[in-house]
């Protein structure tokens, strides 16, 4: 792990955990070609998801809050990485990066791709210097197996799952002894709570958002960043002036538009995330004294769009039901992507 | 040098009419999903039942910048007569779209439901084109011959049914309007088009066809080639085909029939002698590549012209990949301004 890019001694309320490749960074590394042309890229070159150094600021702005960033670049990158999140104004407290020459060097080639030896140990290990209170929300995307790790990380410190089935969970997702043993290591130290409160999943791979459903609620799948600034007003994390700044963005600088966000909100309503305050929080930003926003076409219309997509569902549906995830069954997902034993979505 | 600017479609909205087709809701939904992923430009609304909607949604790839979803509790089925069911339920969904689209919230209309409430619900919520007394249904054909910069193999016969009685005025306007939509979509810029008639001779036919030829040989705009048979339909003799209502839908039956009886012809040879199946099987990539050449799939859908906004009608049986061609041919007709053209053609 490198220095942190800020020291702040408060303890934070609020803990932000992100992946970076296809969850902050537009990456391609599907082809061996992709793979060499990212590894050569330097940090201008570097191309972030519309909405996310926006949406990481205006989390930032509220001055309560980590940044930790847990990759699976390795660490030879830092130095262009670091330097692409200072071009976007991202802050960070805690960047953590994988020793891929380590393991190549220790023949520990299932590590290589491996994800839940990598991320879990890291995050929980992260998790342990946290206050108990502190809150957590996690961006990942559907390229690997950010939505089980997560999901498994909040779980285990909620004390929702038992020794069992994480030594299972482990076992079949080849995780090496030296980490899992690091696993269990952090989660005794960690004291129960239930902090995560979301779990963001970027559909980078626009995989259909049903192959979430057994996460339960608390994991969103988002086709882009204004999803989840409106589910972050929703829970209380940003406020709707802060909200439009991140629509703003998007229009002006990603092509996006009064279509695509008002159906960005809609793909949200008919999934059963209460968001019907939210759209009255924004239409009030704009009357209020953000009068500059108002000025920012189209963001008025974007907000009668709003309006109209609400009222074409008629009733809007319930939210899902909480239920408990089955590690054990889902450990496929969590499998590397062209291992034998991933069913594909 | 300056960098070579490349120009963006303009965004259109297709609304579809997801209930009441063969295959059930989840194939149009599957239509609408892969055009969301293969066409930035095209925005799908869904109209129909919202949960069986999003439950086919949910387990397709989509993006879903590109999709809203229009609740509508009610569909018109396939038996059902129009003009009653739509008097019935006047929040079916094929009513529903064609009334987003008559106020802006769509630019074109697609639906693979039932015909006649589809063109009901459009006289209902569309105006007709200033000059266009009665509202054509053209259908496609494949032929023998291509035709246009993208060798279009099927042909466009109009009207199949919306107009039983056309008199000459009707028959010249249909020629208009079919002549600027082959010329956008199959970017044939002078399609070749045909009066049907029982005759090549101008004096030929019914005296309504009689005058519209002599009304058509005189206008320079139109490539009007005069009159053709029935035989010419398959040989795509003419790119559009003219001809009333009743006189077009026997035809389009008749070549549905005939089409299906080849088929069945052929699995009787299939089954029947072992040496006529290795002549198929010898036969097999040719008969696969003409069958992959005209594969209505392949089209999508057919208009309703004369009306001042779009609507492709998709056949009942379509699958998502014709759902999602029909979506792109009517993207193709509002990106071209069809409207326009023909309001233009139509005034020379």
């Amino acid at each position: 792990m490198s220095l942190p890019d800020r020291i702040d001694p408060r303890p934070p309320r609020r803990i932000y955990r992100w992946d970076l490749d296809k969850t902050y960074l537009q990456t391609d590394f599907d082809s061996l070609k992709d793979l060499l042309r990212t590894a050569f890229q330097k940090a201008h070159e570097k191309v972030a998801i519309p909405g996310a150094s926006a949406l990481i600021r205006e989390l930032s702005e509220n001055g309560d809050s980590r940044l930790c960033i847990v990759s699976g670049s390795p660490k030879q990158m830092r130095a262009v990485l670091e330097e692409k999140l200072k071009l976007d104004g991202v802050r960070w407290d805690e960047f953590v990066l994988k020793d891929n020459i380590g393991n190549l060097l220790r023949g520990r080639f299932r590590a290589l791709r491996g994800q839940v030896g990598y991320k879990l140990p890291a995050i929980l290990e992260s998790r342990v210097k946290a206050p108990a209170e502190a809150e957590e929300v996690l961006f990942g995307d559907d390229a690997e197996a950010d939505a089980f790790i997560y999901s498994l990380f909040a779980d285990l410190i909620a004390g929702r799952v038992d020794e069992r089935v994480l030594s299972q969970v482990l076992e079949a997702g080849g995780v090496y002894p030296d980490d899992a043993e690091r696993v269990r290591a952090a989660w005794k130290q960690i004291p129960v709570a239930d902090p995560v409160r979301r779990i963001f999943i970027h559909l980078d791979k626009l995989t259909p958002p049903a192959h979430f459903t057994a996460y339960g609620p608390r994991v969103v799948p988002i086709f882009n960043y204004f999803q989840a600034a409106l589910v972050l007003l929703a829970d209380g994390h940003l406020s709707a002036p802060q909200v439009l700044k991140i629509a703003v963005e998007m229009v002006q600088t990603a092509g996006h538009n009064i279509i695509t966000l008002s159906n960005s909100f809609q793909d949200l309503l008919r999934r059963g995330l209460p968001l019907q305050q939210a759209a009255v929080a924004l239409s009030q930003a704009l009357e209020g004294p953000n009068k500059l926003l108002a000025a920012m076409r189209p963001m008025p219309d974007i907000l009668a769009a709003f309006s109209k997509r609400l009222v074409a569902l008629g009733t809007p549906p319930p939210p899902p039901p909480v239920q408990a995830v089955d590690y054990v069954s889902l450990i496929h997902h969590a499998l590397p992507r062209n291992h034998k034993g991933r069913t594909k979505p | 040098m300056g960098a070579m600017v490349v120009k963006q479609p303009q965004p259109v909205t297709i609304a579809f009419d997801v209930m009441g087709t063969d295959h059930g809701p989840a194939e149009v939904v599957r239509g609408a999903a892969q055009l969301s992923l293969d066409s930035p430009h095209i925005h799908a609304l869904l109209v129909g039942d919202r949960t069986l909607i999003d439950n086919a949604l949910a387990e397709t790839k989509h993006n879903g910048e590109r999709i809203s979803v229009q609740h509508a509790a009610d569909f018109v089925g396939m038996d059902e007569k129009p003009g009653e069911a739509l008097a019935r339920k006047p929040n079916a969904s094929v009513a529903v779209a064609a009334r987003l689209v008559a106020e802006g919230e769509a630019q074109a209309l697609v639906s693979a439901g039932n015909t006649g409430a589809g063109v009901l619900a459009c006289a209902r919520h569309f105006q007709l084109i200033p000059g266009v007394r009665r509202a054509a249904l053209a259908t496609v054909y494949p032929t023998r011959s291509v035709r246009g910069a993208k060798e279009d193999p099927f042909s466009l016969i109009l009207d199949v049914g919306a107009t039983v009685e056309a008199t000459a005025d009707d028959l010249v306007t249909f020629a208009v309007m079919g002549s600027q939509y082959a010329r956008i979509i199959s970017r044939n810029e002078r399609p070749k088009v045909a009066l049907l008639s029982n005759g090549i001779e101008p004096q030929k036919g019914p005296p309504r066809v009689v005058e519209a030829h002599a009304r058509l040989s005189e206008m320079k705009d139109i490539n009007f080639i005069g009159n053709v048979e029935g035989i010419d339909i398959p040989k795509g003799t003419a790119d559009v085909i003219v001809t009333d209502g009743f006189t077009g839908n026997v035809c389009l039956k008749m070549l549905e029939g005939v089409h299906e009886t080849v088929v069945e012809l052929a699995q009787y040879a299939y089954k029947e002698s072992l040496r006529w199946r290795a002549g198929l099987a010898m036969l097999s990539s040719g008969i696969q590549r003409i069958k992959d050449i005209t594969d209505w799939n392949q089209y999508g859908g057919a208009p309703i012209l004369g009306f001042d906004r779009i609507f492709i009608k998709a056949h009942g049986r379509s699958k998502a990949r014709a759902i999602a061609n029909a979506g792109k041919v009517a993207a193709k007709v509002v990106a071209n301004n069809l409207g326009s053209s023909i309001r233009e053609g139509l005034q020379k």
